[in-house]
């Protein structure tokens, strides 16, 4: 009996110390800084720049150095990239690009686009704020204009592609962008 | 409305006074089912009879689609089959389709494969640990488990761009070599988590509540868990020191030497759910000596072998062992001859371990089912795929 009562109370001693312990290490965050980010409005860099380089951001093209070579559409597992060339109705030893779309709403991410890309034209950006009020307003179309098509890039021996810095021709995109945008293929909103 | 108020009392009294069984659908929205899976129980009162899984409510094909896209393409959709360490899925894809092709992954690449494995580890036992403080009723260690998680996942993002759905790995190695300095912030975090394992075991590990309500509950003996096949952290907790990385070595692994925590019953019996999840607190601790071990012995070199971009191995299959979070991925691989596999099978630690759940379930408290769903660790979209 008295046993019993003794491996009773003792259990509860248990339960209270390291319950105690317990708490000591929860209270002790009282004191440490907290870690945690006031995402998106208190922060005191944009998220995006502090991003590591590697950051599988948005894709980017930079059309003027894009050679045409139609790698990375072959390399995307689902889809994703469209394009579409043509021959130059001026010149005809010219090949343009009439159609280059990136629907970044079924794209996942994966890089593996960027990897066959000889002259680095396709690129991840850091920014991953693109939200938009219908899912075909993220088809990205960096040939805006099939009417004005851009030229194949040639790459010249033992030079690099004069690439734009990666995420400036995105960021200009996404300004100019409004996020109500209506693509134009969708037939008018009702008024109510 | 009154008198609907008097019946639905009068039934709620008859069930709890009879021994009228029940079924209760536990799942597949509850959140301590880790994911969307379906556990449909027959109880009476507290007492459960039998608790049956619903296998398959979050198949998505991903066997399917391996048949539909290149080699190379179905990379970023093993990330998919166990989102919560995906490291593991990239690798044992990449070493079946390198065993296929007859090639091998440089070893620079394969003892970054270990690190970028060994750190994904840490973080997803984090959230193993977390969540199955939480399920038990300790809110706290899981907002830990989670802050430690994110401290993983910035390593991960800084070495391959992405925090969850890496795609790290490549038929023939990695995609990227480590950036400079990452090593010197890699053992940073090294040396945090050596420490803060002790503040862990403080904070949760051998609270005598929590001890109370895991150990002696759901003991899987070790003959059970040979039989029913578990693998992992499930298998080693029953006390049988199998770990793949060691018994069937693969990539860098044999080089390093760890020990293989298994389970010892130290508060109960060998194999109760309290002794699964010291399994996982004690394998992060190894896993941290094997990230130490591989960043000082880090080889210079290529990081990837010579592949074609469409590479078409001959006909033939391979298969790919790695020791994952959650126990041995098997990834089966037949090719024909195409740039696109003819068969792809993959067999994952979490589908093993919901055999043993009806076994375990009879004549427990439906408050101790929620222990054992938590102890086995489980990832609903790695069971269904």
């Amino acid at each position: 009996m008295a046993q019993g009562i003794r491996a009773y109370f003792g259990h509860i001693t248990d339960v209270v110390t390291t319950f105690w312990e317990g708490l000591s290490v929860t209270l002790s965050y009282m004191l440490r800084r907290p870690i945690t980010v006031q995402y998106p409005d208190r922060v005191e860099k944009r998220v995006a720049d502090t991003l590591p380089p590697r950051y599988r951001g948005i894709l980017e093209v930079d059309t003027a150095v894009c050679t045409g070579c139609m790698a990375c559409e072959r390399a995307c597992p689902i889809g994703v990239i469209k394009i579409s060339t043509d021959k130059d109705p001026g010149n005809p030893k010219q090949r343009v690009i009439t159609q280059f779309d990136i629907d970044v709403g079924k794209c996942m991410f994966c890089g593996l686009c960027v990897e066959p890309c000889p002259t680095g034209a396709i690129a991840h950006t850091r920014e991953f704020e693109a939200t938009r009020k219908h899912v075909d307003s993220l088809v990205f179309r960096w040939v805006p204009d099939p009417a004005k098509p851009v030229p194949f890039y040639r790459p010249v021996k033992g030079q690099d592609a004069p690439r734009a810095p990666v995420g400036e021709i995105l960021r200009r995109c996404l300004a100019a962008a409004s996020w109500i945008e209506r693509p134009s293929f969708l037939p008018e909103e009702r008024k109510p | 409305m009154a008198i609907d108020m008097k019946i639905e009392r009068q039934i709620l009294r008859r069930t709890e006074t009879s021994d009228e069984e029940i079924v209760v659908n536990f799942g597949p929205q509850h959140p301590s089912t880790h994911g969307v899976i379906n556990f449909v129980t027959q109880t009476t009162g507290e007492i459960i009879r039998r608790s049956v899984p619903e296998v398959g409510y979050l198949h998505r094909g991903l066997e399917k689609i391996g048949e539909m896209v290149t080699y190379p393409g179905y990379m970023p959709f093993t990330d998919r089959i166990d989102y919560v360490a995906a490291m593991f899925a990239n690798e044992g894809y990449a070493l079946a389709v390198e065993r296929l092709l007859g090639i091998e992954a440089p070893p620079r690449a394969q003892y970054l494969r270990a690190i970028a494995g060994e750190l994904c580890r840490i973080s997803s036992h984090f959230i193993a640990v977390g969540t199955m403080a939480t399920d038990i009723g300790a809110a706290t260690p899981l907002t830990h488990g989670l802050r430690e998680r994110e401290s993983v996942n910035d390593l991960i993002e800084e070495l391959c761009g992405a925090r969850l759905t890496f795609n790290y790995h490549r038929i023939g190695g990695v995609s990227f070599d480590a950036p400079a300095g990452w090593s010197d912030k890699v053992l940073r975090f090294l040396d945090h988590l050596d420490s803060y394992i002790q503040e862990w075991d403080r904070l949760i590990s051998f609270n005598q509540i929590y001890v109370d309500r895991l150990a002696n509950v759901g003991v899987i003996t070790r003959e059970q868990a040979v039989d029913y096949g578990l693998v992992g952290p499930n298998l080693r907790g029953s006390g049988v020191q199998w770990d793949i990385r060691r018994d069937l070595s693969y990539g860098a692994y044999p080089d390093f030497a760890f020990d293989i925590p298994v389970g010892t019953g130290r508060f109960g019996t060998v194999g109760d759910c309290w002794d699964r999840y010291y399994v996982r607190v004690q394998e992060m601790l190894e896993s941290s000596k094997i990230i130490r071990q591989a960043l000082a012995k880090l080889p210079e070199g290529e990081i990837m072998a010579k592949v074609a971009r469409k590479p078409k191995p001959d006909a033939g299959e391979a298969v790919g062992r790695v020791e994952s979070a959650r126990g041995e991925m098997l990834y089966y691989v037949v090719s024909d001859g195409s740039e696109k596999a003819y068969r792809l099978r993959v067999r994952t630690g979490s589908f093993l371990a919901m055999g043993i759940i009806e076994e375990l379930s009879r004549g427990i408290m439906v408050a101790d089912l929620i222990a054992i769903i938590a102890s086995l660790d489980i990832v609903a979209p790695e069971i269904d795929r």
